[in-house]
């Protein structure tokens, strides 16, 4: 197609490659964690008083607009956003897992070709595989050594592919090998290895570690989950004052100099007048009310850079005229020589629709008349 | 490219380019991406059937939270649709939501030529 080598294109291409259609049970599971504002996986998500989600950043700006839900259009307060710790964890953990599941969802090539086409049943197993993932980066992130995390990753992609494999290759040879009580086998949930007997007694406890792990995880585990509660009560209090959630100020009533102060208190620059003032402060307190919604938030410094960045760049397109064109085109004239400007643009789009229809219908398809 | 409007506006344009809806195309201008050239083709069994009709889509900053500005280049004659190429969409106007992206907007128009309402 015409489009693919548009210039603008180009710049997509940070995107992940999607899932092939033969799986469109990981194509909507792709969908299910995009926000349905920006359309990018969740950063920060939240969910408001109508069970709906969003990224933080997404819906505290779609609410300075209109007070409705994006997607049912109901009332809602700004007061009713609540973090949704669990749809981050999803989105996080979906997020790890892609890479390992784009790679078995393409068709094997070359020599295995006597293995069963990765239908079904190597697609439910690489669905089953998912808790184990999750699992064990849980137990990752509780180390909170960001070095153990990426280097868990490393083994869990390996670990995937064996166990995937010894799934498809040998699944008959268990089911026909007669299984004693007091043989060793894995718990559904957890994983852990123990006697089967005493398996279902281990899921109605919740899958507690089993001792032997213990004395290794265990301990490890419950220091730096002690650590957390003696930080929670010392540290983390006079931090929690300092990323407190900023209050709105009323934009009609406060003066140049309330949002100046407002703004130097943040260490943000104080220039220009009042609409650019309070732009200013409508975009900061965005940025920093969203960053409070994520587990892992950016810099202060980080924040500020970026709402300089926006800023500068829209004042690059207002020097460039950018926005003069947009002008232009509410003007009879104006419009008339646009449309002759662009005429060759238009018209590649005309036979790029022609070019696609005819391809869907295998047909020739009638030349539509063209309006001026 | 920057701000949170071009970067959806990116994304809006890679859907529309790989996922393209009947009739309808629209691509960015390479210079400019807050403004794009669409076409449409008018919906079978309508006056409109056989047509292809040029539009402008012209974003703010403040997209997807604000509609886009949708002109039509050829001069229609449609209950909706003003003389000077602008056009009456509920959707386009209060029932806006930060959800619909151009895709949406243009199938919307597509379905408009479909039927009209002149009630509006």
């Amino acid at each position: 197609m015409d489009m693919s080598n548009h210039p603008l294109l180009a710049l997509a291409t940070d995107e992940p490659p999607p899932f092939p259609a033969s799986y469109p049970q990981l194509q909507r599971l792709d969908r299910s964690i995009v926000c349905p504002i920006c359309k990018e996986p969740f950063s920060a998500p939240v969910s408001i008083a109508c069970g709906h989600s969003f990224c933080s950043h997404c819906i505290r700006g779609s609410m300075e607009v209109t007070k409705k839900c994006p997607v049912c259009h109901e009332s809602v307060s700004e007061g009713s956003i609540r973090r949704n710790r669990a749809l981050e964890e999803i989105t996080d953990a979906w997020d790890e897992a892609r890479p390992s599941l784009i790679k078995l969802s393409q068709p094997p090539a070359g020599p295995s070709r006597k293995r069963p086409p990765p239908q079904p049943i190597s697609n439910d197993s690489s669905l089953n595989s998912l808790p184990h993932l999750k699992r064990r980066r849980d137990s990752g992130s509780r180390s909170q050594s960001p070095t153990k995390l990426s280097t868990n990753n490393h083994n869990e992609a390996v670990e995937f592919f064996g166990s995937s494999e010894e799934e498809e290759t040998s699944p008959r040879e268990n089911d026909t090998e007669e299984l004693t009580e007091h043989d060793e086998g894995t718990c559904p949930i957890c994983s852990a290895k123990m006697p089967i007997v005493s398996i279902p007694m281990h899921i109605e406890r919740g899958c507690p570690p089993i001792k032997a792990a213990k004395k290794v995880n265990g301990s490890g585990n419950q220091k730096a989950d002690w650590k957390k509660v003696f930080a929670g009560a010392g540290k983390g209090r006079e931090k929690d004052v300092e990323m407190k959630r900023i209050v709105k100020p009323n934009y009609h009533l406060s003066s140049e100099k309330d949002l100046r102060n407002i703004l130097s208190e943040h260490g943000l620059v104080t220039t220009g007048d009042k609409e650019t003032l309070s732009a200013r402060v409508q975009q900061w307190i965005i940025l920093f009310n969203a960053n409070l919604d994520t587990s892992h938030p950016k810099s202060l410094s980080a924040l500020r850079a970026q709402l300089t960045e926006a800023e500068a760049s829209r004042k690059r397109d207002k020097e460039r005229g950018k926005e003069e064109l947009g002008k232009e085109l509410e003007t009879k004239e104006g419009m008339a020589k646009y449309a002759k400007e662009r005429r060759g643009e238009f018209e590649r789009l005309r036979k790029e629709i022609m070019e696609r229809d005819k391809r869907r219908a295998g047909a020739a398809v009638d030349t539509p008349i063209e309006v001026d | 490219m920057s701000t949170a409007a071009k970067r959806r506006l990116i994304r809006d344009f890679k859907r529309l380019a790989s996922d393209p809806p009947i009739g309808i195309s629209g691509s960015p201008n390479p210079d400019n991406i807050m403004i794009w050239n669409a076409v449409i083709f008018g919906p079978p069994d309508t006056p409109f059937e056989d047509g292809s009709f040029r539009l402008t889509l012209t974003f703010t900053d403040a997209y997807p939270n604000k509609p886009p500005t949708v002109r039509f280049v050829s001069k229609m004659f449609h209950p909706n649709i003003y003389n000077n190429g602008e056009l009456c969409l509920d959707i386009l106007q209060n029932r806006w939501s930060p959800t619909y992206d151009v895709a949406a907007v243009l199938t919307s128009v597509q379905s408009l030529l479909n039927d009209p309402n002149p009630s509006r």
